[in-house]
């Protein structure tokens, strides 16, 4: 046994996110004031006591969850970085029925053999996007496309800022090709547009906003593409 | 915030939107002025649902697209059922 550490509960919190105990189901507890801490831990004891009787552990699922929402919410205090006053719209041209819908997903997605080869590294793993994950923050994206019949064993992905583990066991989470083809099947929408994309959402928001994303939309554009679902992540 | 820019770029050049977000980001639509949105109550990472819960994907995809025919300026909606983790062996 090494010698116990002390360690301040603002120390421990931080840990979760991308430190010695790195989680990034858990990272908001980095967003959490040392009492904030305290609350989310006793509570999500005192959850757990009670599923050792009954065993309906989704009280500690709605714990965690209710405590993300609010750890990314409470302590905003006009500190977005990025805040708009106005809404760009567009109207549909068509009906929903006959319209091509497009996906985009900030998921990190990729089919095998087209790899992004992010930060100019071959197979990085997604230990190594998350040890990263500052100098992603600094790079513009790349744009994955997904067409969207690949077959599921040939998706990829990866992504330093956020729990890939129930995308790599269902790429549906976040990249809901089923659902959509599903929904042209039945005929609320008239297509599937035949490229689906993904990016990595942790990245430099400068370069995507004034370079990258417009020329994302124009791309949309030429390839008329009706409306797109855009899923973050 | 990444796919709020890209939304605004695409509303931009003409073409409808609409964005699924987690609640954990369910203030970001607002914030940043995108057309349409649903939030859902679902964990980071998984705005769909849980993994293997077609069911629910089917349903939050179905739901977000029918923003798109809202003449409205700007719409943000959540989705209404809590999430709800999938057993395969419940299928």
């Amino acid at each position: 046994m090494a010698e116990p550490t002390l360690e301040t509960v603002r120390e421990f919190a931080d840990s979760f996110f991308y430190g010695s105990r790195s989680n990034l189901d858990m990272k908001f507890l980095r967003d959490l004031s040392p009492t904030e801490v305290g609350d989310f831990f006793e509570g999500l004891l005192q959850h757990l006591a009670t599923t050792l009787d009954d065993g309906d552990a989704g009280r500690l699922v709605d714990h965690v969850i209710e405590w993300q929402r609010h750890a990314y919410t409470a302590h905003l205090d006009g500190k977005a970085a990025f805040a708009y006053d106005d809404v760009p719209r567009a109207a549909m041209s068509k009906p929903l029925s006959n319209a091509r819908v497009a996906l985009i997903t900030s998921s990190g997605h990729f089919v095998d053999g087209a790899d992004p080869q992010p930060l100019g590294v071959v197979d990085m793993t997604q230990e190594e996007a998350e040890r990263r994950v500052g100098e992603f923050l600094r790079e513009a994206p790349t744009l994955s496309d997904i067409p969207v019949d690949t077959p599921p064993s040939h998706l990829r992905v990866r992504h330093g800022g956020y729990p890939v583990t129930a995308a790599k066991s269902d790429h549906n989470v976040n990249l809901p090709l089923d659902a959509l083809q599903a929904l042209q099947r039945e005929g609320m929408i008239g297509e599937v547009h035949h490229t689906a994309r993904s990016f990595v959402g942790a990245t430099s928001q400068l370069r995507l906003r004034e370079g990258v994303a417009p020329e994302w939309a124009e791309i949309l554009r030429a390839e008329q593409v009706d409306a797109v679902l855009l899923v973050p992540v | 915030m990444s796919v709020g820019h890209v939304q605004r770029a695409i509303e931009s050049a003409g073409i409808p939107t609409v964005g699924v977000y987690v609640s954990a980001f369910g203030h970001v639509p607002a914030q940043m002025g995108v057309a349409r949105a649903l939030i859902t109550p679902h964990p980071m990472g998984r705005p769909m649902g849980a993994p293997g819960d077609a069911e629910r994907h089917l349903a939050v995809v179905r739901h977000a697209l029918s923003l798109l025919e809202r003449d409205t300026d700007q719409v943000i909606e959540s989705f209404p059922d809590g999430y709800r983790p999938h057993s395969p062996t419940t299928v």
